[in-house]
């Protein structure tokens, strides 16, 4: 027998849990005495939602489940954008969250919220345990929900009267839940038929989403690219399901991604979309009359239709199936419709033109290339959300899966400091760069004594334009160029970083640039760069 | 391609759900999280005590009903969906659903 809370250590470190990003308070205080002395790390944030993002930063750098234990009510509240964020992209994170003694629930006690309740709509599952003897058995069930199917948020709310009561109930060797079967394999049929379809195909494009990274399918993705010859697309989360220096990526689709590839998509007699969800974003510049030509695959069924209504859909791992298909596809070169797709001498020179700034600025494709020359294959690019975000989408080199690290469908401001902080500790070996705008820089800018703290070597680059470049950018486009509330005074970032025990360095001349990034790169602790842009500079 | 405009009616959701607490509230608010309203609920046991069966009628078109019980599958509690026109189910007044159930 032990209490609730060992039992729950003991289970996070059966479920393999390696690192914990939380915060403590009165409602997980038995669990915390149990942490101090259990097998996993722990990392203390300074704010929740910043644990959250560390989290989730940490699972999409490694593949594997973020967990994040924070106490009841406001300690559960500050989580709910980071864990929208981490659900929205298909991360999978446990979220156990301390709750008042089961008699109190309900009574509006100190610290009290429903956690059930408030955490619905930004979670895959939520657990709320209502006896010590669950705990084991919940944590197994948790980690099998948030790393299977479409990954996801699961939430374990833990009373604290079942922290502190006895248990001899012991962690499952095996799970198995009633209604939740998520494992999905494509027919025969489907697979002959998706074969047929790019085998006679003559302007195929492959559509490749944050799908293929969690499925580890970037090598069959390049591999069926390669042997029949079709150019490769990708969404923001989908940034290295293939080498993007590959002659056959054609970079990010959607309103902000390269004219190539929106032509190729708007071109293509047939698209193959693997793990995307037609998001908005991109499904604005598809034109309808393509819907029919998609063949969606995806593991959830309910992404098959939602958006646009595919000619074909398959729900499958997308792994699963191109391991099978694969025997199926001719190999083909399709060379006059590979060099047709790739992008023109036109747009090639401008890109190669946005190097260059207005005078007294940096331009932002420069520091971008600069951290590309300097960490090369190891860089591990984390995003904040707004203009840099997609200039790092489009300017990297993304060498391989998991190294672009970006809050794609929430867009959560906020998430680059703490999440490049969680990839830091997942990759020990990997460069980690976080590239933030001075809007969202603000918004968790409490984090960076924790890469002071344990000393990572993480650079952070504000972007420092002194407006919200994005909504900005909105406002001269769309109403006439009357800026209202986008213009933001900043704190000294070099000052501040200083406060927190980071090395800032101010870049303003653009000429200064190289040098610092190297030094940047090579420091052995964490720096911020502050980079001046330009305000009129557009994404 | 032609785009057929889809006509709005009411489609009832027949769930089997694992006999839990906050799995109602799970499933209630999937549906009206976006934005859809719940003409008629109806929750109940069936003769195995841990599944509880709900017959939930929503005005919608095909595509958007399609969707929620696409969504309704994917919850962890959710054992069972099948969706019909409601008014393929209800004949003058009577009932002739449990034949299909």
């Amino acid at each position: 027998m032990r209490s609730g809370a060992k039992a729950l250590a003991e289970s996070l470190e059966k479920a393999g849990a390696e690192v914990v990003f939380g915060y403590p308070g009165g409602n997980v205080i038995d669990i915390f005495d149990c942490v101090r002395t259990a097998k996993f790390r722990f990392v203390l944030g300074r704010h929740e939602q910043g644990c959250v993002h560390m989290a989730d930063g940490y699972a999409r750098a490694l593949g594997r489940p973020g967990v994040v234990l924070v106490t009841s009510g406001p300690g559960l509240t500050n989580t709910i954008t980071g864990l929208g964020a981490a659900n929205m992209d298909g991360v999978p994170l446990v979220l156990i969250c301390g709750q008042v003694p089961l008699d109190e629930m309900g009574t509006d006690a100190f610290q009290e919220a429903d956690t059930t309740g408030l955490t619905r709509a930004v979670s895959k599952h939520g657990f709320l345990v209502k006896s010590a003897d669950e705990i084991p058995e919940t944590i197994a069930q948790a980690f099998h929900i948030a790393t299977s199917g479409k990954p996801g948020v699961v939430v374990i709310d833990i009373p604290r009267d079942c922290q502190e009561a006895q248990t001899a109930a012991q962690y499952p060797a095996r799970v198995s839940l009633r209604a939740y079967h998520p494992e999905r394999f494509a027919t025969t049929a489907q697979v002959n038929r998706l074969a047929k379809l790019v085998n006679f195909a003559k302007r195929p494009v492959i559509y490749a989403g944050g799908g293929v990274i969690a499925a580890d399918a970037s090598a069959d993705v390049t591999a069926l690219a390669h042997k029949a010859g079709i150019p490769v697309v990708t969404t923001l989360t989908g940034m290295g399901a293939i080498d993007s220096g590959d002659p056959l990526s054609l970079g990010m689709a959607g309103i902000h991604g390269e004219p190539a590839a929106r032509r190729a998509l708007a071109d293509a007699d047939l698209i193959v979309a693997l793990g995307v969800r037609f998001n908005d974003r991109t499904t604005a510049t598809l034109p309808r009359r393509q819907w029919p030509r998609i063949v969606h695959v995806d593991c959830d069924a309910s992404a098959i239709g939602r958006n646009v209504q595919a000619g074909f859909g398959i729900v499958a791992d997308v792994k699963d199936l191109l391991a099978t298909v694969d025997s199926r596809i001719r190999p083909a070169s399709r060379e006059a419709w590979t060099s047709r797709c790739r992008p023109t001498e036109k747009e090639i020179s401008e890109l190669s033109k946005s190097v260059r700034s207005r005078p007294g600025y940096v331009a932002p494709k420069a520091v971008v290339d600069a951290f590309c020359r300097e960490a090369g294959e190891s860089l591990v690019a984390v995003t904040d959300v707004g203009q840099h975000q997609l200039w790092a989408a489009r300017y990297l080199r993304h060498v391989r899966p998991r190294s672009f690290i970006s809050s794609g469908g929430m867009g959560a401001m906020g998430f680059g400091i703490p999440a490049a902080i969680g990839a830091a500790i997942a990759r020990p070996d990997g460069k980690v760069v976080a590239f933030v705008g001075d809007g969202g820089a603000q918004m968790t800018a409490e984090e960076l004594i924790v890469a002071a703290e344990l000393n990572l070597p993480v650079v952070f680059v504000v972007f420092a334009n002194g407006t919200l470049g994005l909504v900005r950018q909105m406002q001269k486009a769309g109403f006439g160029s009357r800026y209202f509330a986008t213009d933001l005074r900043s704190p000294d970032f070099v000052k501040l970083a200083a406060a927190y025990g980071v090395k800032g360095v101010r870049v303003d001349d653009p000429a200064r640039l190289d040098a610092a990034v190297a030094r940047a790169v090579r420091a052995k602790g964490p720096v911020l760069l502050k980079v001046r842009t330009d305000p009129e500079a557009m994404a | 391609m032609k785009v057929v405009r889809q006509r709005e009616e009411t489609y009832r959701l027949n769930c089997f759900v694992e006999n839990r607490p906050g799995v109602l509230a799970r499933i209630v608010g999937l549906i009206s999280g976006r934005g859809y309203n719940i003409q008629t609920l109806h929750v109940g046991p069936t003769e195995d005590g841990t599944v509880s069966r709900m017959r939930i009628d929503v005005l919608g078109t095909e595509r958007v009903v399609d969707q929620i019980m696409l969504q309704l599958r994917n919850c962890v509690n959710v054992i069972e969906v099948t969706c019909r026109r409601r008014a393929d189910v209800i004949v003058k007044g009577r009932k002739v659903e449990k034949r299909h159930a």
